[in-house]
């Protein structure tokens, strides 16, 4: 068995990364799993509650519902991947001003969609806001602090 | 005594309450830290799943594991009779197997666990299961289940309680009255759907004790089931709460039992660490739903709008398992005529059994149901009466002096503050008006305005003992650790008792930490539930500090030569009031104490006085404060589709001396978009007691793009009788109202009678039709 194995390397958070897939392996469990980034939630397993966004080559997409195989060169961005404890990102820095946690399930996915969103639209409406984050869903109801997050983190508001 | 102490110490300025602070672990959160169940389940990890009846309401006649033992991964098979202890999984009342014996009750219920080496393999021998059932006749109407002949849920009758009100003389209002409205209100099943789904994680420690991680509400509840089905003795089970992503309820019924248990089975039986956690269908199909009621509510009311006489009947259908059902008919008893004083109120609540799926607490715990058709009641009436719903409520709304549905005396002003609050926000008057002229001049998109108003007891109050128990250590660095079995779920509870923390003891906020609630390590704190948190869990911690401040004060005193009276502790310093600068800093105050040998830990406790009222009439005082609230809504219903948007919700609530002000617009807002979906989008459906939409493309939550535009959210501040420095609850309320609000402002625009909800476009455009 140990030949059907296949090796696939890619970008990590900005780092050369390869991992051995047999090919059935979700992009979420090889995550998850394999590399040890538990930022990435499952809410559905069916690409209904986008808690399992990450970044590919900067834009959002479901982890649950892409295969492993098909990061082949590419490049992925989880929560890890953009600030630390000394080193917040804008919209994370922005995240604990507004008070956008609640439980926190949600806020990793909801960062990634924001920043992949500030990445390509540095000044966006709030409907553009609504439209980007529209993937992500979050029960406590958040909707507003992420909104106003995203207004934060691009200076459109203090 | 106490409340006198509270409130004069709601007086002074405060240090750290009330202002904006960065909540407790949301520095985890957005770095996506791992710190839930499954992030932090690890080692030579063994999976459990549940198997789980397809039938309704069915014996089982044999359960044969053989093809499922044979599949290669598959490590045990356990069934009732496999459980060490006693096979009881019910959170309040023994009602409940955690693993069906001879009979299934609803679908879904489990039958037997299995455990293997992968997620997997679990899965794959859970359907070669081979289990098989005779059907028995069921029941899934609550109005068929009450019929003497229906067929029984358990063995007992399927009326689980039945609750009263007897204010006054409910026939001689009704004859007095000018006018009589009388009206039947339905609610659906909808699910509190916390987006992690149960978790459990459990492993042996060392000492042989068993430790299990869990997703969950409730520590001590979980602990104390689990225990029993082990088998154990106390001290040989310890549970800790995960960060938990979001509880509203389920998470504090049955499910987080089942997780926990399935989890400790496991490693009990195989030594290996175990994690238990629940598909998403499964969780939909399993935890514990608001319950769906039926609400005939008859009011009669003088030409000039006084309200005279209110009758109620709710059924409430509980599923197959009574879970809260009987708490939950209580609170929706307790408020159902809304909150307004009526001199004569007649109300008879049912909670039944079904072999529906299983309700439970979910955030509001029957409040939303009973004032969305109070407060649709009120608009409908107000038609009638061809009077403004403003003006109308204005002369029945509960202010200082006047009496409840319970004949509970109300001495206090937040009602008519919300009220006044909402209306001057919303600019009520002016909106009426100007929609009223563009709904003249459009045929298809009419534009509303609607409100709704609300009460809503504290914390426990009938519902069990309403106590809370918090420790605080100070560690050798000078700063403070708190602990309790309390929890936080998202509700920014936990931020709250740490504000009060700091505020006693002079502290910095960031000087004050929170460890995992740990039934190893602190005393049964009582359940997270009933929004008590800040209210109940403030007045312990607030106990606990003030232990420590006075054996501090002691040592401090002595230090600066002056009286303990004089002294201030305040941003890290304990100074004397008269001479400032005879002053030291909290740590070195505590490296003295240290060497003094003054113990730095302390246990806070506290317990709200025992509510009364009566079983036969449901008179007394049922809660010992209230919250009170209003809503107004904007919407615009295209009246081609049906499809309504939300505009503005304009939420103003008394949460008497706010605490956490970033935590509670959080909750005020977030809380708005869930009552929103309630209201126009939310709905478990059922076919014959099948869940026919367990998944989120066919069951839909309010998205950021669903949210109201613009929810401008505020509060008023009257101080609660028993909340920590005057504070009331707040957690569940704000989902109560936007379903009242918004439909009595689609009646209002389109002239359609709403009754039901969700307020679907289907529904909305099929109303629409009728009234053309």
């Amino acid at each position: 068995m140990k030949d059907d194995k296949f090796t696939v390397s890619f970008t990590l958070n900005g780092k050369p990364c390869s991992v051995d897939l047999k090919g059935n392996e979700r992009l979420i469990d090889v995550l998850r799993d394999s590399l040890d980034l538990k930022s990435v939630k499952e809410g559905c397993g069916a690409g209904d509650c986008g808690l399992c966004m990450v970044l590919v080559d900067d834009k959002p997409v479901h982890s649950c519902l892409m295969m492993a195989g098909q990061i082949r060169g590419k490049a992925v961005t989880t929560v890890e991947g953009i600030g630390d404890n000394r080193t917040l990102h804008p919209i994370q820095k922005a995240f604990l001003e507004t008070g956008a946690v609640q439980c926190g399930y949600c806020n990793p996915a909801v960062i990634l969609a924001a920043k992949s969103l500030l990445d390509s639209n540095p000044r966006p409406s709030r409907a553009e806001i609504r439209r980007a984050l529209s993937p992500v869903l979050c029960r406590c109801g958040s909707y507003v602090r992420f909104e106003e997050s995203v207004l934060v983190a691009s200076g459109e508001k203090s | 005594m106490e409340s006198v102490q509270i409130q004069q110490a709601s007086k002074k300025d405060f240090d750290v309450v009330g202002k904006k602070v960065v909540r407790a672990g949301a520095v985890l959160a957005v770095l996506g830290k791992p710190s839930y169940t499954a992030d932090i389940a690890t080692g030579d990890l063994v999976y459990v799943k549940a198997v789980r009846s397809s039938c309704v309401h069915a014996t089982i006649e044999s359960i044969d594991t053989s093809r499922a033992k044979l599949l290669p991964g598959v490590l045990a098979i356990l069934t009732s009779k496999d459980i060490p202890g006693v096979n009881d999984a019910g959170s309040i009342l023994s009602d409940r197997p955690l693993l069906a014996e001879k009979v299934v009750r609803h679908y879904g219920e489990a039958v037997a666990i299995v455990v293997a080496e992968t997620h997997q393999a679990a899965e794959e021998a859970a359907m070669l299961m081979d289990i098989a059932y005779t059907p028995l006749p069921s029941v899934t109407n609550p109005n068929d289940a009450l019929k003497p002949d229906a067929p029984l849920v358990q063995e007992r009758s399927n009326l689980v309680k039945h609750m009263k009100i007897r204010k006054g003389d409910v026939e001689r209002g009704f004859s007095q009255s000018d006018l009589v409205v009388e009206n039947t209100f339905k609610t659906e099943f909808v699910d509190g759907l916390p987006l992690e789904t149960e978790a459990a994680y459990s492993y042996l420690e060392p000492s042989g004790r068993i430790a299990c991680v869990c997703s969950m509400q409730n520590p001590f509840d979980v602990y104390g089931k689990v225990v029993k089905i082990l088998g154990f003795e106390k001290a040989k089970l310890r549970m800790i709460q995960a960060t938990t992503g979001g509880g509203f309820g389920p998470k504090s019924d049955e499910t987080p039992i089942d997780v926990a248990a399935y989890a400790c089975l496991a490693t009990l039986k195989t030594g290996k660490p175990a994690l238990a956690q629940f598909t998403r269908d499964e969780a939909m199909i399993i935890q514990c739903k608001r319950h769906p009621f039926i609400i005939k509510n008859r009011t009669g009311v003088t030409n000039d709008g006084r309200l005279l006489a209110w009758q109620s009947e709710l059924i409430a259908d509980t599923g197959a398992y009574v879970s809260k059902g009987h708490l939950v008919l209580g609170r929706a008893v307790f408020h159902c005529t809304g909150p307004y004083e009526v001199p004569n109120v007649k109300a008879d609540g049912y909670c039944v059994l079904t072999n529906n799926t299983i309700a439970g607490s979910t955030r509001g715990f029957g409040s939303p149901q009973v004032h969305f058709a109070a407060e649709v009641q009120m608009d409908l009436i107000a038609e009638r009466l061809e009077m403004d719903p403003v003006v109308f409520r204005a002369k029945n709304i509960l202010r200082p002096g006047t009496r409840t549905l319970t004949n509970q005396r109300i001495e206090d002003p937040g009602l008519d503050m919300c009220f006044r609050k909402a209306v001057a926000l919303s600019d009520w008057y002016h909106k009426r008006k100007q929609y009223e002229q563009h709904n003249k001049g459009t045929s298809r998109l009419k534009k509303g305005i609607g409100i709704a108003l609300l009460y809503h007891g504290n914390t426990l109050g009938p519902e069990s003992g309403d106590f809370a128990t918090v420790h605080i250590a100070i560690t050798p660095d000078g700063k403070a650790l708190v602990e309790t079995g309390l929890t936080d779920f998202g509700t920014g509870g936990m931020t709250s008792l740490l504000m009060v923390a700091a505020e006693v003891l002079g502290l910095p906020y960031e000087d004050v930490r929170m460890s995992r609630p740990d039934t190893g390590r602190v005393s049964d704190s009582g359940p997270t539930v009933a929004s008590r948190v800040t209210v109940i869990g403030g007045r312990a911690t607030f106990e606990a500090a003030e232990i420590i401040k006075n054996r501090l004060s002691r040592v401090a005193a002595e230090r600066l030569a002056c009286s303990e009276s004089s002294l201030i502790f305040r941003a890290g310093n304990v100074y004397s009031n008269d001479k400032p600068e005879r002053r030291i800093t909290f740590r070195d105050l505590v490296v003295e104490a240290a060497d003094r040998n003054v113990e730095l830990k302390s246990v806070g406790y506290y317990l709200a006085p025992t509510t009364n009222w009566d079983e036969e009439t449901g008179q007394g005082s049922p809660y010992n404060q209230y919250t009170f609230g209003a809503v107004v809504a904007d919407v615009e219903v295209d009246t081609e589709t049906g499809f309504i948007r939300v505009g503005q919700l304009t939420p103003v609530y008394d949460a008497g001396k706010v605490i956490n002000p970033l935590g509670l617009l959080a909750v005020c807002e977030g809380g708005s978009i869930m009552g929103t979906g309630y209201g126009i989008m939310e709905k478990i459906v059922t076919s014959e007691g099948v869940i026919m939409n367990p998944n989120l493309h066919t069951y839909w939550i309010p998205t950021i793009l669903d949210c109201p535009e613009i929810i401008n959210s505020s509060t008023v501040e009257s101080a609660g009788q028993i909340g920590i420095f005057g504070a009331k609850s707040i957690g569940e309320i704000p989902i109560v109202l936007p379903a009242a609000a918004i439909a009595n402002a689609i009646s209002w625009a389109t002239g359609v009678k709403i009754r039901e909800i969700p307020m679907t476009p289907d529904k909305i455009l099929a109303a629409i039709m009728n009234v053309k």
